[in-house]
């Protein structure tokens, strides 16, 4: 009937595998992240609230909601406002995209990968947005940075993306994730580990972790464009931060390793996801704690002059390979 | 061009800065244009808080200029004061002197590497380092009593000896050191994340360093051979066979590997100085009152060159107390290394003198009676330095 | 670097979980600050030669008393040094820390004959 269809749908959204699903994945990853970053560095990470710490990032985001909102005067109140909340809305509506429990997402079309990578080139806009908008000084550097940025890894990161559409036919990540599962296919990072590697170097920057935490580099411009932020504004980007990181690492798992699919039929896909998507935030957290911070000029010009011609290459040897 | 720059304060809250100073940089875009240097919010008038104190007092009062350079504080002020007794100390005290600043260099150095790494964004370094520090801090406490603020000088000679355990334990140590700062010293040229933006960041030429008086490691930088141990010495040092390390690089990453040179080096001085530890009594008494004259006593300090200057009269306190601190003679060139680099880059440059803001502020800034305030340019410091002289 | 990293992910962390596990103190390292009244002479040398102003004689001479101040003495040792009669000692205890100022005055008293 078709209000129960409506129910399903409706709880699928908000709950599983939809919005507190993913709120609590967030967390959990941000858990996993720094537990991990702090054993690379020979010390504990969160250990005590909670069982072995897991509940630390509530905890963080409980406080963070809990502390007064300060909003300067000389601020453009529109901006400010509308800025934490739109980037929360526009990453959890990329979610809703990436396969999380199966091999088909709760929103599928055909050419929804560009739909993703149009939504990243919004996200960095906002936080353009959010630094100019603050009118302080740190958090207009803060955001030119994050504009510039995003103008070295856009082009390889679309780029990266395109390989994996080519090997499955489609456009769509439902439908990459199908063909990698199904008989006819295999997972993309075989023939085309030159593009995994690109995709991770250009979601880093897009995610702004060190070694491209620049426009965000805490020693340099105290937090970049986030510094007039407090309070819920600050809670939501926190939120927003770490929700990107599950976006991350399902896209990648999605176009690269195949999704939440695994050899084994028994076990649900929710699982396979987990497993895969946990791989990528490990080997996210390698890198920051392996790397310094570049400069922003450095950055962009070595994205320009490394990223994307190998990116060039990646599909020009996927052409060859798969002729 | 210049209409578009506007000024970024650097501090006095600030988390490239450990300690609180005031830097008016003036950028355009991404790059410095300009920086006025305000310092003196770190200023706790010590040197009137000497005059009030007899000499003993002192000892304890001058270690807490600075708590990473404490050694070399109190090490000057004990030197300068048996100067003006006319005492000479016991061998044996100039070796453990020497032994115990070579091992507070050791200590601060690797907080520098630590320190420059986490500006840089790198915080596994940050780690790796304060980790093999602890190494440091835990002989400090076997032989001095603490781990920072030694308090190990006594005017005479030194306040605890070194027996053979502690011996063979610093041995071990330094031993492990050593393994760790090779690990290092091999690693960071080959990092290419560090040297990226560490070469040819905060260039300071040979004549700019030399008109602008720096000192220390970021003298030692720009290829000049001055080192306080080499040119005047003092304690053991005249006896301890050691390099003067010095790279022509003039940029910050010649000022990492200066510092990481000196680390080599302190551990042979600590490994020659504990073989051929000289026996005998560990000090002398001294009269309590001091007869009246003048002294000023240089020591090299981790940061570079550090000069105390005394003047007594007769009594059990001082008249007069100096202290010139190295970050202090560090500034300067510091406002010539940062015009013409970028923001980013700020820290880093920072950073790379080792600035030691509680060392510095011991001057004045502002004239509270007539409210007139006044930035410190090097013009200023120039034309000031004879004029107190001439007192 | 990176093994240099992985090294460490099957190392004992470094950091030690105070308050759960106590820091052995170095024998020798400068803690509290302890008075033998039954050796003190009141001759008022360590208050002369203490740099923080730490130490403070009720009453004079041998029927003294004495006030050790926590919160002012820097555990420089200095009166440990000049005691002629080594009644003053130092205990490897560094956790003074508590809630009460009032409970960071020590009074050390002399047993009066009753």
């Amino acid at each position: 009937m078709a209000w129960e269809v409506a129910v399903y749908n409706l709880l699928s959204v908000l709950v599983y595998p939809g919005i507190i699903f993913m709120v609590a994945l967030a967390l959990f990853y941000q858990w996993v992240d720094r537990r991990f970053f702090a054993k690379l560095q020979n010390r504990y990470g969160p250990i005590y609230t909670g069982p072995a710490g897991v509940l630390q990032p509530l905890a963080d985001l409980i406080k963070l909601l809990a502390k007064e909102d300060i909003e300067p005067a000389a601020v453009d109140r529109h901006m400010f406002r509308a800025v934490p909340i739109l980037l929360l809305t526009l990453t959890l509506t990329t979610l809703f995209i990436i396969p999380v429990a199966g091999p088909s997402a709760l929103v599928w079309f055909e050419g929804d990968l560009i739909f993703i990578i149009f939504i990243m080139s919004l996200i960095a806009i906002l936080a353009f947005l959010g630094g100019w908008g603050s009118t302080n000084m740190f958090s207009t550097i803060g955001g030119m940075r994050a504009a510039l940025q995003s103008l070295g890894y856009e082009v390889p990161m679309a780029v990266s993306f395109i390989g994996p559409a080519i090997m499955a036919g489609s456009l769509s990540v439902s439908k990459i994730v199908g063909w990698q599962s199904s008989t006819a296919g295999y997972w993309t990072i075989l023939l085309n580990p030159l593009g995994f590697g690109i995709v991770i170097v250009a979601f880093l920057a897009e995610l702004e972790r060190i070694p491209f935490d620049i426009p965000e580099a805490e020693t340099e411009i105290v937090a970049g464009w986030q510094t007039e932020f407090s309070g819920r504004k600050l809670a939501l980007i926190r939120l927003t931060f770490d929700l990107e990181l599950v976006l991350a690492s399902g896209l990648i798992a999605a176009l690269y390793l195949g999704g939440p699919t695994g050899p084994i039929p028994f076990i649900p896909g929710i699982v396979w996801y987990i497993i895969k998507t946990i791989i990528v935030v490990l080997i996210f957290a390698n890198l920051r704690a392996l790397f310094a911070r570049f400069r922003i000029d450095q950055m962009v010009s070595g994205s320009w002059k490394y990223l994307v011609p190998l990116a060039i290459v990646q599909i020009v040897i996927l052409e060859l390979l798969l002729r | 061009m210049s209409e578009t720059s506007f000024t970024v304060p650097v501090g006095p809250q600030h988390p490239a800065l450990k300690e609180p100073e005031n830097f008016m940089v003036s950028v355009d875009g991404e790059r410095v244009v300009d920086v006025k240097i305000r310092l003196g919010y770190v200023h706790r008038g010590g040197e009137k808080a000497f005059e009030a104190r007899n000499y003993t007092q002192g000892l304890y009062l001058v270690e807490r200029i600075c708590g990473i350079c404490a050694m070399a504080h109190q090490l000057c002020y004990a030197n300068n004061i048996e100067a003006l007794l006319g005492v000479a100390i016991p061998r044996r005290a100039d070796y453990i002197r020497t032994i115990i600043a070579e091992l507070e260099r050791i200590h601060s150095h690797l907080l520098w590497v630590g320190v420059a790494g986490h500006e840089i964004g790198w915080d596994t370094l940050f780690m790796y380092t304060w980790r093999d520090r602890e190494v440091v801090l835990d002989l400090m406490e076997l032989t001095t009593g603490n781990r920072v603020l030694h308090a190990t000088n006594a005017i005479g000679g030194v306040r605890r000896d070194l027996t053979p355990e502690m011996i063979s334990k610093i041995a071990k140590g330094m031993r492990h050191l050593e393994e760790r700062v090779k690990y290092y010293a091999s690693m960071i040229p080959k990092e290419r994340t560090i040297m990226k933006r560490a070469v040819g960041v905060g260039i300071l030429k040979p004549q700019d360093a030399i008109a602008l008086c720096a000192v220390g490691p970021t003298l030692r930088a720009s290829g000049i051979k001055r080192d306080i141990r080499r040119d005047d010495p003092y304690s053991a040092y005249d006896e301890t066979p050691f390099e003067v390390i010095t790279h022509d690089g003039c940029d910050v990453a010649s000022r990492v590997l200066v510092r990481v040179g000196e680390l080599f080096e302190s551990i042979k001085i600590v490994n020659y100085a504990l073989e051929h530890l000289p026996s005998g009594p560990m000090r002398v008494r001294v009269p309590i009152n001091v007869p009246a004259g003048e002294n000023v006593s240089l020591v090299e300090a981790p940061r570079g060159e550090d000069i105390h200057y005394c003047k007594s009269n007769g009594t059990d306190k001082p008249e007069r107390y100096k202290v010139r601190a190295p970050t202090l003679a560090n500034w300067a060139s510091m406002a010539a290394m940062l015009k013409g680099g970028y923001v980013a880059d700020i820290p880093i440059v920072l950073a790379a003198i080792d600035p030691c803001m509680s060392c510095t502020d011991r001057m004045i800034f502002t004239d509270v009676s007539s409210k007139r305030k006044w930035y410190w340019t090097i013009e200023d410091l120039r034309r000031h330095s004879p004029k107190w002289r001439g007192k | 670097m990176q093994n240099e990293i992985a090294k460490s992910l099957v190392k004992k962390p470094s950091t030690l979980l105070y308050p759960f596990e106590k820091y052995e103190s170095i024998p020798g390292s400068r803690g509290k600050v302890v008075f033998d009244m039954t050796k003190c002479i009141g001759c008022g040398l360590c208050i002369r030669d203490c740099p923080a102003f730490a130490i403070e004689m009720v009453g004079k001479g041998v029927t003294c008393d004495i006030k050790w101040y926590a919160t002012r003495c820097v555990f420089c040792g200095q009166c440990v040094e000049v005691c002629p009669r080594a009644a003053i000692t130092q205990e490897t205890n560094y956790d003074l820390a508590s809630g009460d100022k009032s409970s960071l005055v020590f009074e050390y008293k002399r047993l009066r004959p009753s």
